[in-house]
Parts: structure tokens; sequence; C-alpha cells
């Protein structure tokens, strides 16, 4: 026990001390929180820019119609410089005013021009054209503004007076989005979407990380020797177990941090994103409770127990670093391929793709997480998950034991799969 | 209590239709230095492997100081330095030292001691420089040598097992290699070697064993295997260019059965029955004028090719036998 103890040891302390390991450490947490303020700080955005006000509406009514849609996208005329411009256009000079106006904005003088003219006053059609036209919100401010002006000057026509108008058309809407699961009221849409991602893509970094990592140390001990020494004095099996879980502990200890450190900077969010000038946005995060927390961690020690082992026993098969790349790439094809169906299955957490790929074992580490993180999951099937990732976890570290202490002492030619069905079956 | 560092009967273990060791016996007498000699490939590797529990035979039974192999505690009395060498390349010399110390059961502060009397000694800890800070990749090889046969022995062992111990080394390590073998056999120890070299064998050895193809040749005391296994040779070397003047007295097989040209003297193996005399007198009768004829021991190089034959090396798998 106590050279098990100081394998492990050795592969906590060397990996926690290394560069890497500090800067990976350090940088998640900016990542996550990039990930938890950018998307936020873009929906803030989705309000409409101050684009729309520097425009130039070409009013080819005759009615006045331009100087009403002005006021109406100022919404507050008090504010200086919030008055799109209004130029009177005769409708036979609209072609030419259009030129005119197009250059004006290729010289960004302005961001683009409205022509409004008899079919919008049907309500019928107006055009926009300009830099930002593919901002959806911006687009939606403009829409609304000509429907209200439409509105406000047929409700004119039936003899409404303004102050009467003004009550009518005034609808300032905001509207918020709220999921609801089987256990309730879950936060906001978007950000449970997000949460989900985050976990799945932790979860399917980490293995990818870590899992090369011990390939790597694996193939360090073999060409090196090391391993030998290692195994004349403790048993084969000591040494890949102390190997997991050194390292496992090194990815346990990196994301406590990174949740921890994650937790604070979503706590120090609403001062984040007021120093940056955004409104803060109603945005509550999912409601993760302690005991999900547990089921999250288990989830990431048995992927990584089950991927670990069976790099380990590819960087034991191998002789170089190419060679283990070469060899990695039908575990790289596994877990990629997991990586793949992370957006189908949070677009549709409680499908069949879903709840398949969660019960697997070689995608079940990063799927189910993300649908527990996204919907309620029935205790069954999440204890399913968990016993077949358990079987297929002890499978593996059967399987990879057997290779691991053969292909160790191999040198020379890369092994074919045939040997290596070979060597599993060989006594020690 | 037995009198043998290394008890091993009729061990054999084969790879598919490949068989590495078949039926192999040897026995290492305590306190001894015990040459494991054949070509590449002969099973020697496989042997060591064997003796240290990383793998074990399909068949028979090793001992070590009269216990199993796979008892735990005899793992603590044994130091191994295997063939070809490195170590944690990032890892700072005195935490892989630990580290190993603390796999043969060597405790904290205990371990630091002896790091430090063991890098003193070794000139790797002086007053300038302590190279036990550094770390392994910004050793020398020479050095990084250095730091691995620390590792072997820091824990003290009983029995130090060396596969292929002088491969790679410059004259100074390999002198300084020798002197610590010897000094581990003065205070006691027992040393067993790998080796394809004989010269070293024959100058350290008290006993060894030659294997090829995964079998036994021969072992035992080396003046015994002398004694028994080479006739008596004789070393022959004439004044100015007289060589090609007896050549047809060479190839006179009913004296010589073969003649080694070791280029400053020729190694003579006497056919059955010739007498050494008579090749004398005729060497004498052909007008050549003989600076040296002595009877020597035939070195252990001379009975390895007997025994083992030119094809024995060729013909050794390489790699890991």
């Amino acid at each position: 026990m106590a050279k098990l103890w100081a394998i492990i040891k050795r592969e906590y302390l060397e990996r926690v001390r290394s560069k890497w390991f500090l800067i990976a450490t350090f940088f998640g947490p900016v990542f996550f929180s990039a990930i938890i303020i950018v998307p936020a700080w873009l929906a803030s955005r989705s309000k409409a820019t101050s684009d729309v006000y520097n425009t130039v509406i070409l009013d080819a009514t005759d009615t006045g119609f331009g100087h009403r849609l002005a006021v109406n996208i100022a919404g507050d005329t008090t504010i200086a410089g919030r008055m799109p411009v209004v130029k009177l256009v005769p409708p036979s000079e609209l072609t030419a005013a259009e030129s005119v106006a197009t250059r004006q904005v290729m010289r960004k003088e302005r961001t683009g021009y409205i022509v409004v003219n008899q079919q919008t006053l049907a309500g019928e059609s107006a055009r926009y054209a300009g830099t930002n036209a593919t901002s959806i919100a911006d687009m939606a401010q403009i829409k609304n503004a000509i429907r209200n002006t439409i509105l406000a000057s047929r409700l004119e026509k039936v003899g409404l007076d303004n102050e009467k108008m003004k009550e009518i058309t005034f609808i300032p809407l905001d509207f918020s989005t709220e999921r609801i699961t089987e256990r309730g009221r879950a936060g906001s849409g978007m950000a449970s979407v997000l949460f989900g991602f985050a976990i799945g893509f932790l979860l399917y970094m980490s293995i990818v990380i870590y899992g090369q990592t011990i390939m790597s140390g694996v193939l360090e001990e073999k060409t090196t020797r090391v391993a030998e020494v290692v195994m004349s004095s403790v048993p084969t099996d000591s040494l890949l177990a102390g190997k997991v879980l050194g390292v496992g502990a090194v990815g346990l200890t990196q994301q406590i941090i990174w949740i921890g450190t994650t937790y604070l900077l979503l706590k120090l969010r609403a001062p984040i994103m007021a120093k940056l000038g955004a409104p803060t946005v109603n945005f509550s995060l999912p409601d993760i409770s302690l005991g999900a927390g547990i089921v999250f961690l288990l989830f990431f020690l048995l992927g990584f127990i089950f991927y670990s082992s069976l790099y380990a026993a590819v960087g034991s098969s191998v002789n170089s670093e190419s060679e283990a790349r070469q060899a990695a790439s039908p575990l790289m094809i596994m877990i990629v391929s997991t990586g793949v169906f992370i957006q189908p299955v949070l677009l549709n957490p409680t499908g069949t793709m879903a709840k398949v790929l969660s019960l697997v074992p070689i995608s079940s580490p990063i799927i189910m997480p993300i649908r527990m993180a996204v919907t309620g999951v029935p205790a069954l099937e999440l204890a399913g998950s968990l016993v077949f990732l358990a079987i297929g976890c002890l499978l593996a570290l059967w399987l990879a034991s057997r290779i691991y202490r053969v292909g160790l002492l191999m040198y020379g030619k890369r092994p074919t799969m045939k040997e290596m069905a070979r060597w599993v079956s060989y006594a020690r | 209590m037995t009198e043998y560092a290394i008890d091993i009967v009729n061990i054999s273990k084969r790879y598919d239709e490949h068989v590495a060791v078949r039926d192999l016996t040897l026995r290492v007498p305590k306190g001894s230095v015990y040459g494991l000699l054949g070509p590449n490939g002969a099973g020697k590797t496989t042997t060591i492997r064997m003796i240290l529990n990383i793998i074990a035979p399909d068949t028979g039974s090793i001992h070590i100081f009269g216990r199993p192999s796979n008892d735990s505690k005899i793992t603590e009395r044994l130091g191994y330095l295997p063939e070809e060498r490195g170590l944690y390349r990032k890892m700072q010399v005195r935490r892989v030292l630990k580290f190993l110390a603390e796999l043969k059961g060597v405790r904290g502060s205990d371990a630091e001691k002896r790091i430090d009397e063991w890098l003193v000694r070794l000139s790797l800890k002086t007053p300038e420089k302590d190279w036990g800070l550094a770390k392994i990749d910004e050793l020398s090889r020479g050095m990084q040598q250095k730091v691995q046969f620390i590792g072997t022995l820091l824990h003290n062992p009983d029995l130090v097992i060396l596969d292929e111990p002088f491969s790679g080394l410059d004259p100074i390590n390999a002198q300084a290699l020798k002197d610590t073998v010897v000094e581990l056999k003065q205070s006691g120890k027992t040393v067993i070697f790998s080796t394809h070299l004989m010269e070293n064998a024959e100058r350290l050895c008290d006993s060894v064993c030659i294997i090829a193809r995964g079998e036994k040749v021969l072992d035992g005391d080396i003046d015994e295997v002398k004694e028994e296994h080479g006739q008596r040779n004789i070393a022959l070397s004439l004044e100015g260019d007289g060589m090609a003047g007896i050549a047809t007295i060479l190839r006179d097989h009913s004296l010589v059965k073969r003649a080694d040209d070791s280029n400053r003297f020729f190694e003579i193996e006497m056919a059955p029955g010739a007498d050494p005399q008579a090749l004398l007198r005729r060497i004498v009768e052909s007008g050549a004028s003989v600076q040296r004829f002595e009877m020597i021991q035939p070195s252990l190089h001379q009975i390895f090719l007997q025994k083992v034959g030119a094809t024995g090396i060729e013909e050794g798998m390489s790699g890991n036998g």
C-alpha cells in the first residue's frame, strides 16, 4: 500500500507542479467566464443598437410619414442625435436619391437608409439598405417603428387625437423566457443549454487531455525502462492503478478549482457586466443540487477511468509518440464521435438518441451529465447509466492491465491487433 | 539458511512458438560476482526479469535468499539496473531518487540522508553545484547514468542485478562501475550481471553461466569452467614478419585445431593428442625467430566461441530474448 501511495503521490505532485497545470487551471475559469459572460453580453445587444438612429429616411409619400417615422424610431425625442434625418423626395427622383444615400453609407456617414412610399402607406412594403441589415434586433426595431407609424396614420384617419393614439400604440413589451422541467421552473432556457454545453465540453476536454497525459506517461516509463525498475518493486497492476488514480486526482483537483472559481465568477457576474456597460439581464442559473454535483464528479471519474485505462494500454503497446498517436486514433474516434452528438442531445435531451447514448459506456460519461444539466432524468435511467459505465470500467481495466503488463516489456515493432489479443491471454 | 543468493530450478518461459528460456537451472552463490553471458536474444533479459518477478516462469521455481521470488519482502533486497537506461526526464534528481527509494521501502528522512551521501560520493553534489536540485534532462549522459546507479543501490540491496551494465559507458564510468562491483562484493553483496562482453566477465566474475537460444550451455566457477572446457592453448608471436613462413604449419590439422589471429599474437588451439613441443620444433625448424611461445589458459571468449559457435551469435534474435 505504501508503494502504491508512492506512485500515486509522484504522479500527482509532478503534474500539479508543472507549468502546464498552472496555466490550464488559471485559463480554465477565464474560458468559462467567457462562455458565461459573452453570451449574456451578446444577449444584451439583442436590444437594438444606436445604429438605427444614424439613418436617412427617404420619404416619397408627401404626407409627413417620414417625420412621424423618425420620431417613432427615436422613441425619446428629447435625447439629441437620436432622430434619423428625413429627406422628402418626389417619387420620380427616388432612384437618384437612393444612389446618393448609398454613397453616403459607403462613406460611412450613415448606417443605412429607409425608403417609404405609397406602398408603405398602404401597409404593403418598405425598404431598408444599410451596413447593419443582418442585425436582427436593429431590423426588428425599424420594422416595428414602421408598423406603428402606419397604424398611427390609420388611426388618425379614423379621427383619433394625438394623445389617444400614443396611448394605444405604445407597447414597450419585454419578452423573457423560462424553461420548465419535471422539477419545476429551472432558470432561463438559454442558461441551461449553455450550462449543459459547458459541462459536456469540460468532460470532453478533460477525458481527451488526461487520457493522453496517461498515454504519454506510460510511454515515457516504457522507453526509459523506468517501468521495469518499478515493476521489479511493485506488482504491475499497482503501477497502472497508481497512474490512473494519481492522474485522476490531478483532474479532479483541476475540476474542483474550475468549478469553484466559475461559481465565484458567476456571483461576481453582475458587477462585471455593469462594468462592461451592459444592463444586467435576468439570467438565473440552473439550480444544481449537491447530489447532482456528486453525480457529475462520479461520471467524470468513471469516464476518466474507462478512457485512461485504455489510453494506458495503447501507451504500453507502442514505442514512440508518433506510433502512439496512430494507435490511439480508435479511442480518439470514440471520443470525438461522442462530441459530435453533444449539440443534438442538447436540442433534444429526452429523445431516443440521447437515451441510448447515455447508456453506452463509450458516450455516457459525457452525454448523461449534459442531459442532467438540461432536463430531468428518471432515476432508473441514471442508475442504469452508472451501472453500465461501471461494468465498462471494469472491462476496460481488465483488458488494459493485461495488455499493459505484456506491452511494457515488448520493444521493437508495433504489435498488430491480433498480437495484442493474444497478449490478453498470456499468463503473467 | 541457504548458501545461494539465487536458486533457479528448471524454469521455462515460452511466448507463442518462441521459447525464450528452456529448462534453465542455475545457482548463484551468496557473495559472488556472477556473469550471465550469451549472445543477444539468448534469454538473458527474460531470465533476469523472472528473477526480479517482473514476469513469472511458465514452469519451475525461483528462490532468492531461500524465499520465493514473489515474496514482497524479497523485492526490497534487490537492486536492478535495466539495460537501456533513462529516468523521468522532467523530474528533479532528488525527487526521482526519493521515489525509487520509497518503492523499495526506504522512508523519508532516511532516504534524504542516503541521497546526500551518494550524491557527494559520486561528485554530483559539490560545494559549487548541487546537481540533486537539477532536472534529469539538464544532466549529461554520464551524470544520468550515475543517478540511475544511485537509484539501484540507494536501498542498500543484498542482491544487485545489472543488465548489460557496460553498454554505453565511457571508459571512466566503466572503470567506476567495475570498482563499485568489487566494493559490493567486498561488503558481502551478491552481484549478477549480464553481458556479451567476455573480457569484462572474465575480469570481474567469480562464476559464469553461458546461455544461448534459451538454454544453458555451461556454468560454474570461472577457473573450473576454464579447466573443464578449454584445452591449454598456446600464445605465439614471432619477430618481424615471420608469420607467413609458418602458415603451412598452422594449417596442419594433425597439430593445430585452430589458430586465432589476435593481431599481436596467435592463440593456437592444439589438435587432440598433439604435442606442443612438436609444434615448437616445427616452427623453429622453419627458421622463424620465436618471440613468445607460452601455454595459456583459453580465454572466456574462446570458450564462448567454441561452445556457442559463431552461428549462435549471428542467429541470436535481436531484441529481448
